[in-house]
């Protein structure tokens, strides 16, 4: 059973609770409650049925990936803390319970484990209550209606990413035909709005910011699509599910799975730097550079709006872990006591680690640098690895004795 | 982008301080630089005038929030010369242990404070994490941890405690071996040496005639030190070398600077482990301190980031008549549109951090 059709399941039984009571509205006052008649009759059609799955599946995707935030945020803390030799986050209600000792002069009716260990996660919780209760500050010489609409352009194409990788063949909330063609147009969207929230911001860091989160993303776009493109070629196909069984599908030695990162290590470097620099994190995090730029496109912007672009700059990096999962890491594919979905979330975990460790653990590049490297070696090589793939797929014939790779042209 | 004036301070994360630095870029790449201090000034001379002679080394404690040891030295060292003081044998190797721990504090916390200037915020920590250990060994005779106040006029103001000679081992033992670590965090990583090396770049004919001294100009490998060419205490009878590097033939650039001072902090090492095997008993302050002095006396000594001096007026009273001071940063942030001009935007950070501003002592 896919999630689809889960969803489809409990859809049924909501529209069986709700028509009920729209048609109980609708007897109110005839000629005006007619409406709630016709969302009944709507709710009944298959269309309407459709649409509520389609809300169901979305609203557990979405659920799902701000669950997963909370535990990135929370992981990159602590790891980051134990690489620094600190403890990170721990004791989140401390201060709150030697209140309540302090007021009532005893111990409050709620207690915890001695060492506190593990509550340091509500630290989201606290830094989410602390954003939202801070003000807005607009600037007053800001283009306001730029000014507000960047950080909606930014944050809404990053959301929109979680609803459009699958957990799973079953586990998905859309299944497009070229699912990975859309996911990397919805990552295009983003500079955008960091290009708009820069200018608009009427700062000198900010704009400098935007500029230059548009020169690295031009830049790096093109090796990284070059990258995925070998994939493609050996799949077939845009399409996550496919891509994923291709890899299922091929064995190496000892019958052992030849997940893509093996024949096409090259293509897998490239897209792992590329992919960094596309989220935009150390040591590629030259739009925020804090040490020459302050805070570099969002200098300006305070409270829930800037909790909101770190928040989105995590789930893009969650989505670009996810996507270099599915394309080089086999996706959800692994031994069978471990359901594909945990498999999944495990690889993207692996990556996402390493990406912590790079990040507290190398300098930031300079821009010119950047471009360099993006212009210079790492277009080439993308080439290199293309080039490989498509002498792989053509000389396939003579390469079934060891490698069984499925047919696919 | 059209050409346009960035005004970088004085709350800014690159300034380490309270100063301006504003900067003409043309798209990314700075085409004039203009420096501004005065910020934090807050009339050190000018107070010094007002107070004993004695009592002025709480001032001079103050002057550098990293290195505050290394400036009352010198003010004593001046003021020594200006009475005419004999300071005991056993003084003078405690005041170079001391002045030694706090070069290394100070480096320390450059290298510290540099680290985030380039990103690297985990460098930050751990070499603040050494600091540490360093003010702790500085804690132990003195009694504070950031404004000593231990060398007096005519010697220090107690003796070094028991163990202190152990502790000090221990610490250099385990420093050390993080050194070497740290070899493979930043100087052999190829990011690091990416964004500091062939940056900032001057030579040491535009040290010379700009006032860049220190380990600054150590990184052109100019082999001036005022320790060994203007010896004070006892540093002529010790075994140590001067550290130079060099990015060319006569210029420095970041990472020569960078190299000097971790090879500096090496060095600081062997200096105070060749103090504690030379080092006779006795008293460790002069008998007979005058409160009085006549004439003018004026000291230069080797600071953690230069060449520090001192010029000291007395008209007989207990107060001196005129103090003057002159501080290594001051030339050298001065000097910063040569070696800013022509490098890009984001350099200005690791450039600037190289040079290791302290705004306490340039602005007094």
């Amino acid at each position: 059973m896919t999630l689809f059709d889960a969803c489809r399941i409990m859809a049924e039984w909501t529209v069986k609770v709700l028509i009920p009571v729209f048609e109980f509205q609708e007897g109110l006052f005839p000629p005006f409650s007619n409406p709630a008649g016709w969302v009944a009759d709507w709710l009944a059609t298959e269309g309407g049925l459709d649409t509520m799955a389609w809300f169901y599946a979305v609203n557990i995707a979405f659920m799902i990936g701000m669950t997963n935030l909370i535990l990135v945020i929370h992981l990159e803390r602590k790891v980051a803390a134990r690489i620094q030799d600190r403890r990170g986050p721990m004791l989140s209600f401390r201060s709150l319970r030697e209140l309540g000792e302090d007021l009532s002069g005893q111990a409050p009716s709620w207690k915890f484990k001695k060492n506190y260990s593990g509550i340091g996660i509500l630290q989201n919780l606290a830094d989410g209550i602390k954003a939202i209760t801070k003000e807005l500050i607009v600037p007053a010489k800001a283009d306001k209606f730029l000014f507000t609409m960047g950080p909606i352009i930014f944050i809404s194409s990053s959301v929109f990413l979680l609803a459009l990788f699958p957990l799973s063949d079953r586990f998905a909330a859309s299944s497009a035909p070229a699912g990975l063609m859309v996911i990397m147009a919805a990552f295009s969207i983003a500079p955008i709005g960091v290009l708009t929230s820069g200018w608009a911001s009427n700062n000198k860091y900010s704009m400098i910011g935007g500029m230059r989160s548009a020169a690295q993303l031009m830049s790096y776009e093109i090796p990284l699509l070059l990258s995925m493109a070998g994939v493609f070629l050996l799949a077939g196909s845009f399409d996550p599910v496919v891509i994923v069984e291709q890899q299922q599908a091929s064995t190496w030695f000892f019958g052992l799975p030849m997940w893509n990162f093996i024949p096409q290590f090259i293509g897998f470097a490239v897209f792992m730097i590329c992919i960094l620099a596309e989220v935009e994190r150390v040591p590629f995090d030259l739009p925020e550079a804090e040490a020459e730029l302050v805070e570099g496109w969002t200098t300006e912007y305070s409270g829930i709006r800037y909790m909101l672009f770190l928040a989105a700059e995590y789930i893009r990096g969650f989505a670009g872990a996810a996507v270099a999962t599915i394309l080089f890491l086999g996706g959800w594919a692994g031994p069978w006591p471990v359901p594909p979905e945990i498999w999944f979330l495990l690889k993207v975990y692996l990556i996402l680690l390493f990406w912590i460790f790079i990040r507290w653990s190398v300098p930031r590049i300079r821009t010119d640098q950047i471009l360099v490297l993006g212009w210079k070696k790492l277009l080439p090589l993308s080439l290199i690895n293309l080039l490989i793939v498509i002498f792989m797929v053509e000389i396939y014939p003579y390469f079934t004795e060891i490698v069984n790779l499925p047919e696919v042209f | 982008m059209a050409e346009m004036w960035i005004s970088m301070g004085p709350q800014h994360p690159m300034t380490h301080g309270l100063w301006t630095l504003k900067v003409k870029v043309d798209g990314e790449t700075i085409t004039d630089a203009d420096p501004e201090l005065g910020y934090l000034h807050r009339s050190v001379e000018k107070m010094g005038e007002r107070r004993k002679y004695f009592m002025n080394t709480t001032l001079t404690d103050r002057l550098c929030y990293a290195s505050s040891t290394t400036w009352t030295h010198n003010y004593v060292l001046t003021v020594e010369e200006l009475m005419n003081v004999e300071v005991p044998e056993r003084a003078k190797y405690i005041r170079t242990i001391m002045l030694e721990l706090q070069r290394l504090a100070s480096h320390l916390m450059w290298a510290g404070a540099y680290m985030p200037d380039l990103g690297h915020i985990t460098g930050a920590l751990y070499f603040w994490r050494d600091r540490e250990l360093f003010l702790n060994l500085l804690e132990v005779p003195s009694g504070s941890r950031l404004l000593y106040n231990y060398i007096r006029i005519g010697g220090v103001k107690r003796d070094l405690p028991d163990g202190f000679v152990e502790k000090t081992e221990r610490v250099f033992k385990l420093f050390e071996k993080r050194l070497d670590e740290y070899a493979d965090l930043f100087e052999n990583s190829k990011i690091f040496r990416m964004r500091t090396e062939d940056v900032g770049n001057f030579t040491a004919a535009q040290a010379q005639n700009l006032g860049i001294t220190g380990p600054n100009m150590r990184g052109c490998g100019t082999k001036f030190d005022l320790r060994k060419n203007d010896p004070y205490e006892i540093y002529e009878e010790i075994d140590w070398a001067i550290q130079t590097r060099e990015a060319g033939p006569g210029y420095s650039d970041c990472f020569s600077r960078y190299m000097v001072r971790i090879d500096e902090m090496k060095e600081s090492i062997r200096i105070i482990r060749d103090c504690f095997k030379k080092m006779p008993k006795g008293p460790t302050l002069a008998s007979a301190i005058p409160v009085r002095a006549q004439g003018e006396a004026f000291r230069r000594t080797e600071d953690s980031r230069g060449e520090a001096l001192m010029y000291v007026v007395g008209d007989g009273t207990d107060r001196p008549y005129r103090w003057k001071i002159k501080s290594p940063m001051f030339t050298t942030i001065s000097a910063c549109p040569h070696y800013l001009k022509g490098y890009k935007l984001a350099d200005i950070p690791a450039i600037m951090g190289s040079i290791d501003i302290c705004i306490g002592e340039t602005d007094k």
